[in-house]
C-alpha cells in the first residue's frame, strides 16, 4: 500500500472498517512519514481536547401546563395528520364512498354507449308491473311457439306413420289378391287333374 | 424488582405521547452538548443558551414526526443547527457568514515544540480554531467534539458526505500547521 493521507485520516477519525484500518495499521509499520503525519494529528487532537465543554449556566426544563396542553381531540388530529398510516385508511374510506355514492345516484352510463337506438331505450323509463308484465308475455311467446313446434313434430311423424300403414295395406291387398289367385290356379290345375289323372299340388303357403 | 437504563428511544416514545417528565430527562441528558455545540458556533453564550431553549422547544413540539429514534441525536442537531443559522441570517441579513469578524491571528500561541500551560493551550485552540471558516468549525466541532459519523454529519448539516469530508479535512490539515507544526530537523 502507497501512502493515502485520506486513509490515514480516515484511519485517524475511526472512520474506516476493520479491513482498511488494518491495512492502513500495516503500512504504518513500515512508513516513517505516515507515522509521523499520525502523531501529528493525534498531537492536534489532544490540543482540541484541551478546549472543555462548558456547564450549561441555566437547566433547562418544561413544565406541563393545561393551559398550553393542546386538547385530547388537537392531539388526536396532530397525531392523524403526522401518521401516513391513517391518513391513507382515510383516503381509502374516502375514494370508496365515493364510489358507492356515485353507484347509488347516477343511471348506469353503459347503454348511453351502445348505439343510438339504445340511447332511446334507456330514455324510456318502466315500471316494475310494466316489466314483469312483459316479461310474462315474452315468456308466453315462447312458450306457443315452443308448442307450436312441437305439434308441428308430432303430425309430421302421424303423416309418416299413415303413409307407412297405407303402403303396408296396400302391399296386404297385393298378396291377398295373388294368394288368391294363385289358389283359383291351382283349383283349376286340381279339377284338371281330376279329370286328366295329372297328381295333385298343395295350395301356396301349406307345407308337405 | 428489575432495575434497568432507561433508554433515549423510551423516553423518545413517551415523550411523543405528551410526556413532559420524560422529554424533561431528555433534556437533561442532551442540554450541555448541544449548548456547547451552539457555544462552538454562536462564541456566546447568552446566544447558545437561548438557542438551545428554543431547539428543546421545537423538538417537543416536532417529536411526533421523528420516525426513527435512534436517530434522535442527527436529527435534534439538526434543528440546532437551522435555529444557529436562522439567528445569523436575521442579525446579518446582508453579510455572507464567510465573513462574519474573527479574531486575530496574532492572539494565538503557538504550541508545538514547548510546553505551555493549560490556559495558553486553550487559548491556541481557541485562536486557530477561530481561523477556520463557519462551516469548517461546525464540522470539525461535529466531528472531532462531538464524535458523529460522516453520514450523520451530512444530515445534520444537509449537504452530501462528500462535501463533509472536505471541510474536515481541510480544517484538520489547517488545525495541524496550527497545533502540531513540523519540527525542524524532523525527517
Amino acid at each position: 500500500m502507497s501512502c493515502s493521507p485520506t486513509d490515514l485520516k480516515e484511519y485517524f477519525l475511526s472512520e474506516l472498517n476493520l479491513t482498511d484500518s488494518g491495512r492502513v495499521e500495516a503500512h504504518l509499520k513500515s512508513c516513517s512519514t505516515c507515522r509521523e503525519e499520525l502523531e501529528r494529528l493525534q498531537l492536534m487532537q489532544a490540543a482540541l481536547g484541551s478546549l472543555r465543554e462548558e456547564e450549561i449556566p441555566r437547566r433547562i426544563a418544561f413544565v406541563s401546563d393545561q393551559v398550553f396542553e393542546p386538547s385530547a381531540l388537537r392531539r388526536w388530529w396532530g397525531a392523524f395528520w403526522n401518521s401516513s398510516a391513517r391518513l391513507g385508511f382515510a383516503a381509502a374510506a374516502m375514494v370508496s364512498g365515493a364510489i358507492l355514492f356515485s353507484a347509488f345516484t347516477r343511471p348506469a352510463p353503459v347503454l348511453n354507449a351502445v348505439s343510438p337506438k339504445a340511447t332511446q331505450v334507456s330514455a324510456q323509463t318502466f315500471s316494475g308491473a310494466e316489466i314483469d308484465r312483459r316479461i310474462q308475455q315474452a315468456a308466453a311467446v315462447e312458450a306457443l311457439k315452443a308448442v307450436a313446434q312441437a305439434e308441428s313434430s308430432r303430425l309430421a311423424e302421424i303423416r309418416q306413420l299413415r303413409d307407412d300403414l297405407n303402403k303396408a295395406r296396400y302391399s296386404l291387398a297385393v298378396a291377398t289378391s295373388e294368394y288368391d289367385m294363385a289358389a283359383r290356379r291351382q283349383g283349376i290345375v286340381n279339377v284338371a287333374a281330376n279329370g286328366y289323372g295329372f297328381p295333385k299340388s298343395d295350395a301356396p303357403g301349406e307345407s308337405k | 424488582m428489575i432495575f434497568r437504563a432507561v433508554e433515549d428511544g423510551d423516553l423518545i416514545r413517551q415523550a411523543a405521547r405528551g410526556g413532559v417528565e420524560a422529554f424533561n430527562l431528555l433534556v437533561s441528558r442532551w442540554e450541555k452538548r448541544v449548548y456547547n455545540y451552539l457555544l462552538r458556533l454562536t462564541a456566546n453564550r447568552e446566544d447558545a443558551l437561548d438557542l438551545t431553549q428554543d431547539v428543546f422547544l421545537k423538538a417537543y413540539q416536532n417529536l411526533r414526526k421523528l420516525d426513527d429514534a435512534a436517530r434522535f441525536a442527527p436529527w435534534l442537531y439538526r434543528i440546532a443547527h437551522n435555529e444557529a443559522y436562522s439567528m445569523f441570517r436575521k442579525r446579518r441579513p446582508e453579510t455572507n457568514l464567510e465573513d462574519a469578524p474573527q479574531e486575530s491571528a496574532e492572539d494565538g500561541i503557538a504550541v508545538a515544540g514547548r510546553s505551555v500551560f493549560p490556559i495558553e493551550l486553550s487559548l491556541s485552540v481557541t485562536a486557530a480554531l477561530n481561523r477556520l471558516s463557519p462551516e469548517q468549525r461546525e464540522a470539525v466541532t461535529l466531528k472531532i467534539y462531538q464524535g458523529f459519523k460522516f453520514e450523520e454529519m451530512a444530515e445534520v448539516l444537509g449537504c452530501p458526505v462528500s462535501t463533509v469530508k472536505s471541510r474536515v479535512y481541510s480544517a484538520l490539515d489547517l488545525l495541524k500547521a496550527e497545533l502540531a507544526p513540523v519540527r525542524r530537523g524532523m525527517s
